[in-house]
């Protein structure tokens, strides 16, 4: 081989060896070889050896940790995540960014959506003024983990502070009414009719006003028709006819004043303006 | 008037030298770079920005005040100059304070070059002018000068390199001493408590110069913390004063 050809054989040999090694990396994944972050010193200890410079560890931990969670050939790059960003967090407390880029990483790339909130309510404890973590800790309960209750109290202590925008109360309100809580969701919905002047809110109050009345009517009138099929055998012709036995002593109408849609065949009722929120509704 | 002169010329002699126009150079890249690198994070760009160009500042800052200061006395030594000043009329004293009065103001040059640069940067980078900056660069300013009286006692009686050493592990005992007070409340061992007291309030306490925390979220700065801190600096500065003058007066040249 001619000294000329030499450099471009090393050449081709690095790139071949970093072939490989990408490959490698991604069979056994980046930690399996580097326990760094096993060895990774806490946010507290961290912050005294930075000696006055955290903010700038911080800051480069996050900036790496951008890069490394981008690096999707890495299987198992999620394995340290919560203590990453812990430390990073540890070291800045009110580093707003890593709060959020963090949690987004944790939910929609390692679905681990508990981790997400947890990130998220010491980002809410640490910078107290912000409603924005306790708000996006609602929307993960809410819309990975199904659990309005959880959704329900984060948007509660988002609301807390008074830079919270309206949309806030009228999540929290929806919470209410997806648990099924309908007298308070009603109370909730009916507060936001009469104290907003905005048309998009005061016209969302009158749809869950209106789903809520239907679900306490039909809830109240399907009971009462049970009732009447146990005496009388049979299904009441219509609505009147409860009125007309005793059962009841108004039929009720929907919230826009109009009679609501009965089956004579089934004994159920159904709206004029269907809202389909829930799951099984 | 002869503090003045050795004060002039000990600026003179500092701006002569290359690496201070290299820490200063050096640490103007840090802090324009600073730019580049907040591109790579998503959100909280400014503070990023920030935070990168002030520690540059203060971590080149730190350097030109050790490294100059380490040279201080011992350079004039060295190579034999004190005889000639200090045959004249010129106390000792004058000289120890004529040297550091010197490197103060070559200090003073170096980090307003540099905290007028990163100033305009942010004005241009992120719109916004910072009047905070302006307390943080006088906090800075009084760690350096800390710093250089403390490097200013152990280039009286050392060599630059053992000097450099003892002033950069001063320095970074003055960030973590704050520990010292956490950890005095846990100790049990009495003598131990009393040792850690004792370590707390002796041993300089820098970290109370460093606001980059309330100045890059915007929090307010407390005056009288500031106040204290400044008083603080001159008390501990001419304690150090003292302190090298009179190892200096003990030094005997011949």
């Amino acid at each position: 081989m001619t000294t000329g050809k030499l450099p471009v054989a090393v050449l081709l040999l690095v790139v071949m060896a970093g072939f490989v090694q990408f490959s490698y990396d991604s069979q056994r994944g980046y930690f399996a070889e580097r326990d760094v972050f096993l060895t990774l010193p806490t946010g507290k200890v961290l912050k005294v050896f930075s000696f006055g410079y955290h903010r700038l560890v911080a800051d480069v931990l996050f900036i790496w940790s951008i890069q490394f969670y981008s690096s999707y050939h890495l299987v198992n790059r999620f394995d340290h995540i919560e203590r990453i960003f812990n430390v990073i967090t540890d070291l800045r407390p009110k580093f707003r960014a890593a709060y959020y880029i963090g949690s987004i990483i944790m939910a929609l790339e390692a679905k681990d959506y508990q981790m997400a909130i947890r990130l998220l309510q010491k980002g809410s404890r640490n910078m107290s003024d912000e409603w924005v973590f306790d708000y996006e800790a609602a929307y993960y309960a809410r819309k990975y983990l199904g659990d309005y209750r959880l959704a329900e109290t984060y948007y509660r202590r988002a609301l807390r502070n008074p830079s919270a925008p309206a949309l806030i109360r009228r999540q929290m309100a929806h919470m209410v009414y997806l648990q099924d809580n309908l007298q308070e969701a009603r109370k909730l919905w009916a507060d936001i009719y009469q104290n907003s002047s905005s048309d998009l809110e005061r016209n969302a109050a009158i749809h869950h006003l209106y789903q809520i009345k239907f679900e306490l009517d039909k809830k109240m009138l399907e009971t009462k028709i049970r009732r009447y099929r146990q005496h009388y055998g049979r299904n009441p012709i219509n609505l009147n006819e409860l009125r007309r036995t005793g059962l009841i002593n108004e039929v009720p109408k929907d919230f826009s004043g109009q009679d609501y849609l009965y089956d004579l065949k089934t004994g159920t009722i159904q709206p004029r303006k269907s809202f389909k929120w829930k799951r099984f509704s | 008037m002869k503090i003045r002169a050795i004060a002039i010329n000990t600026f003179r002699e500092a701006a002569r030298n290359k690496v201070f126009y290299l820490l200063i150079v050096v640490g103007l890249v840090f802090v324009l770079s600073s730019r580049v690198v907040s591109l790579l994070v998503i959100g909280d760009r400014v503070q990023v920005l920030k935070d990168i160009g002030l520690a540059a500042i203060n971590f080149f800052s730190v350097l030109i005040a050790i490294f100059t200061g380490i040279n201080l006395v011992f350079k004039e030594i060295d190579k034999k100059t004190v005889y000639n000043i200090l045959s004249k009329p010129i106390s000792r004293h004058c000289f120890i304070l004529g040297k550091f009065l010197g490197l103060a103001f070559t200090l003073l040059v170096a980090l307003g070059s540099m905290m007028l640069v990163f100033s305009m940067f942010l004005l241009l980078a992120a719109g916004e002018f910072d009047w905070r900056l302006l307390i943080y660069f006088l906090l800075l300013y009084s760690e350096l000068l800390i710093i250089t009286a403390v490097s200013l006692v152990f280039s009286s009686f050392s060599t630059p390199i053992l000097s450099s050493i003892f002033t950069i592990i001063v320095y970074l005992i003055g960030h973590v001493v704050w520990t010292f007070n956490e950890f005095k409340h846990r100790l049990v061992d009495p003598v131990v408590k009393i040792v850690a007291y004792v370590m707390y309030y002796i041993l300089p306490n820098l970290e109370k110069y460093n606001i980059k925390d309330q100045l890059v979220m915007g929090e307010s700065v407390r005056w009288n913390l500031v106040g204290y801190s400044l008083l603080y600096a001159a008390l501990y500065i001419s304690a150090l004063l003292l302190l090298s003058v009179i190892i200096f007066n003990r030094r005997e040249f011949q």
